[in-house]
């Protein structure tokens, strides 16, 4: 959507880019964006160069819980004047109180200097958003889910969209071990069967899955008398080792099939390189949208980083410090000690409890961006080099800003070594499957209780594939309507 | 030109530079010319061939930096075989090919790039060519009642460009023959059309069967016991085998069938990027002279080492020519 602004630059306008808006508030939010913008022009508050250079996006987030402000400012680059980067400035509407919209507008319009004291309490320095301590709460969360449960009064899956993991979806998990002894069934009529059957599930939650997978499995095998089931080999890999103790129950009817196996999600042959090329199906659920991530943007035919640090608004640093009864200034010392210890970080734990969610709730980053010449030494994940890169974007829409979900794909390279030649992978998970759909829409990360909830870019899952020998194919998730889970599988390329 | 025992060689493929990747596609996306792309491939095969002889080789080869994959170098120049251009998205993709009529008998075109070999090393050289069975797998059959009699007319053709090689000063000649690991019910039939192929050649000649390296991962599993006895009566010298990645349990076929042949023994896991010691070669050498006596051996990796990093390859051929040399020294030559 362009714009004319000043009548003495006509060749002005500002984009704006409409993502998520709401049916309902959209054309009054749009106007008021509109007419703001319009005044701070002629009032003089906004040069024209900027205008000329201005792009909005509305609504910026889809998770309603995020790491952002309500308006947020990102400008590449310093150059001012004609050859200035374009100016981002991304709203959240459903944060922007009532007639604040100008205010906002205005600050976002003159960013504080890198010196300057805003009163933000800063934990880490510009960095890439994979690297940010972030992650670190994410993994808290899921080394102390029982604090977290317990203070919450709900289970992890009740926080998720419809209130369980799709993981767990009976029919679909029926399907999917009838799948799986279609290919034994296949391997055996060539005389090709191995005599141990290795499937991996990497991330494995309470191991519904895994319990409701192997009981549908031993049904199906006992009443067609194959007699593959005893020779299955499940093995259950998790970081987390309370985690690998609570699936226990689950699977207790085949325990004797069972092995429980610490690994790093990100580089699973590390751990199991006795099986490379021998597991015939790796199966995880929701475990990708929960990995360290960065996201790059593309503009000009140029590749910019994302960096980012995160940080407190002064007035929840404030509120949290009367609530928790910590100075300001200890509070990311704190923070490092919850990270380190958990809710023990506080003597008395209910308020170390208290200490995490607040500062978790009110955690935003700050972004910058920085062109890629100028981070020599940044890397793409394994499988993806720059110059592959440039091959991939050459046919994507220009300003294209997109995750580069670097955890899913690092562990999704060091899965595939471990696929027996007939092997699969199946993942079901939330993907962007094009890269056009980063101009459609913008898919985290969001917050989902105490976790981190990430859209995964399947088109470069894609593009990784292809060139390890695996087509991706995605398949809408059809067991629970109105879900945006897709299942990704692979086949064979030849 | 005499080789010392436990003579080294690749089986074929040398690593592909990410550069040269690039500047393939950028040739099938009309990003650059053909004589560009010719110029480009004599310079990385020079390279490659330097490498080998750093490494300390026996025996060379051109790296086959010039093909594609191991299909595509062959059916382009095979006459008679119809290709979509189109087909391609990347540079290593397979072209659909298909044969509408009976193959003629004319000159395949391999001579000129050995003979670019010959002229850039002094060393023993070697060509690999992908054998009739692999590659009529590859091929859309429209015309010849069965896969046999397709792969019987390719090794027609091919057996006089096997003799022009020869002609050229082709020593050392090695057939790939994967496939028959995915289709061990063709083996009968695929030793016959080895054979028409090899029929009248005089060079040493090895046929090289693995499980596939297909992206750098097997395309089978499986135990090499499918090729016996069937694979005893092939007019061939040696095997060439893969025994690193899947350990020695087959070398006992070899006793068992008191196979006649010399063994390329594959001491080098080309699916795994951490390099090998020298000691770990030696030990696997000195594993399969239990069952095949020093002389008749050749030491080689499993397959080729197309989809490693060129350092990895390097290091991977330095260890091979090492722990060789170990074993000689063992064996006091």
């Amino acid at each position: 959507m362009g714009l004319s602004g000043d009548q003495n630059s006509p060749g002005s306008k500002l984009n704006l880019h409409l993502n998520h808006t709401h049916k309902d508030s959209a054309p009054a939010t749009t106007s008021e964006v509109v007419a703001t913008v319009l005044s701070l022009l002629e009032d003089g508050q906004m040069k024209p160069a900027q205008f000329a250079r201005l792009q909005i996006h509305l609504d910026w987030l889809q998770y309603k819980h995020n790491f952002r402000e309500a308006v947020t400012v990102m400008q590449g680059g310093e150059e001012q004047g004609e050859g200035a980067a374009p100016m981002e400035i991304r709203i959240d509407s459903r944060q922007v109180a009532p007639g604040s919209l100008r205010a906002l507008l205005q600050n976002a319009m003159h960013p504080a200097k890198p010196d300057e004291d805003t009163g933000r309490i800063y934990f880490e320095g510009f960095r890439s958003f994979r690297t940010s301590i972030v992650w670190e709460f994410n993994r808290l969360y899921w080394q102390r889910l029982k604090d977290w449960e317990k203070a919450t009064g709900k289970s992890y899956e009740q926080a998720l969209p419809g209130g369980k993991s799709d993981g767990n979806e009976a029919q679909g998990v029926a399907e999917a071990a009838a799948d799986f002894w279609t290919l034994l069934k296949d391997l055996e009529s060539q005389n090709r069967l191995p005599q141990e059957l290795f499937i991996l599930e990497i991330g494995v939650g309470l191991g519904k899955h895994a319990g409701l997978w192997l009981d549908s499995f031993c049904a199906l095998d006992q009443g067609r008398g194959t007699n593959f089931y005893p020779r299955l080999r499940y093995l259950l890999g998790d970081y987390s080792l309370a985690t690998l103790e609570h699936c226990r129950p689950a699977v207790k009817n085949h325990l004797d099939l069972c092995s429980f196996i610490a690994l790093d999600a990100m580089d699973p042959i590390k751990t199991l390189s006795f099986l490379r090329h021998k597991v015939l199906h790796v199966h995880s659920t929701n475990m990708y949208d929960n990995l360290p991530d960065e996201e790059v943007v593309w503009r000009d035919s140029r590749i910019f980083w994302v960096q980012s640090r995160a940080y407190l608004p002064p007035g929840d640093a404030a509120r949290i410090s009367k609530a928790c009864d910590v100075a300001v200034a200890e509070i990311p010392t704190i923070v490092d000690r919850l990270l380190e210890v958990g809710i023990a970080a506080l003597p008395d734990r209910a308020k170390g409890m208290v200490f995490w969610m607040e500062v978790w709730n009110a955690m935003r980053t700050e972004e910058k961006l920085v062109d890629a010449v100028d981070m020599p030494d940044a890397s793409f994940p394994a499988g993806l080099s720059s110059a592959h890169m440039e091959d991939i974007l050459r046919t994507a829409p220009n300003d294209l800003r997109f995750h580069l979900s670097s955890g899913a794909l690092e562990s999704f390279r060091n899965t595939l070594p471990l696929l027996h030649p007939r092997g699969y992978l199946q993942v079901q998970d939330i993907f962007a499957t094009d890269l056009q759909d980063y101009s459609m829409g913008f898919h985290g990360p969001g917050k989902l209780d105490g976790s981190i909830v990430n859209w995964v870019n399947g088109a470069l899952l894609r593009e990784v594939a292809e060139r390890a020998g695996y087509d991706l194919h995605f398949a809408p998730f059809k067991y629970r309507p109105g879900s945006k889970t897709s299942v990704l599988y692979t086949t064979r390329r030849e | 030109m005499t080789l010392p025992i436990l003579p080294t060689t690749m089986v074929g493929s040398y690593s592909m530079p990410g550069w040269l990747e690039r500047l393939k596609t950028d040739y099938f996306a009309r990003r650059i010319s053909r004589h560009d792309l010719d110029e480009i491939h004599d310079a990385a095969v020079r390279s490659a061939i330097k490498d080998q002889e750093m490494a300390g080789l026996d025996i060379v080869t051109d790296g086959e930096l010039r093909r594609d994959n191991m299909i595509d170098y062959f059916v382009e120049r095979l006459p008679g075989i119809q290709i979509d251009r189109s087909s391609k998205k990347f540079y290593y993709d397979f072209y659909d090919s298909e044969v509408l009529g009976k193959i003629p008998m004319a000159a395949v075109g391999l001579v000129e790039d050995f003979r670019f070999l010959l002229a850039n090393t002094e060393r023993a050289a070697k060509i690999c060519i992908t054998g009739p069975h692999s590659l009529c797998k590859r091929v859309r059959n429209k015309h010849y009642p069965s896969e046999e009699a397709l792969a019987t007319d390719i090794a027609r053709v091919m057996n006089m460009e096997l003799k022009e090689l020869v002609k050229a000063g082709a020593k050392y000649i090695q057939i790939d023959e994967p496939y028959y690991s995915g289709f061990p019910e063709d083996i009968n039939w695929g030793v016959k059309v080895l054979n028409i192929l090899v029929e009248g050649v005089q060079a040493k000649i090895a046929v090289h069967i693995c499980y596939g390296n297909r992206y750098g991962k097997p395309s089978w599993e499986g135990s090499y016991r499918y090729l016996f006895p069937a694979i005893l009566d092939a007019k061939v010298n040696s095997l060439s085998l893969e025994f690193a990645r899947r350990g020695g349990e087959d070398l006992d076929l070899f006793r068992e069938f008191k196979v006649p042949f010399e063994l390329g023994a594959g001491v080098i896991d080309v699916k795994d990027n951490s390099v090998e010691t020298p000691d770990i070669v030696a030990e696997r050498i000195r594993k399969t002279m239990k069952v095949v006596p020093a002389e008749k051996l050749y030491v080689l990796p499993d397959c080729g080492l197309f989809h490693l990093p060129r350092d990895i390859a390097f290091a991977k051929l330095r260890a091979m020519v090492e722990g060789a040399r170990i074993v000689r020294k063992d064996l006091g030559k």
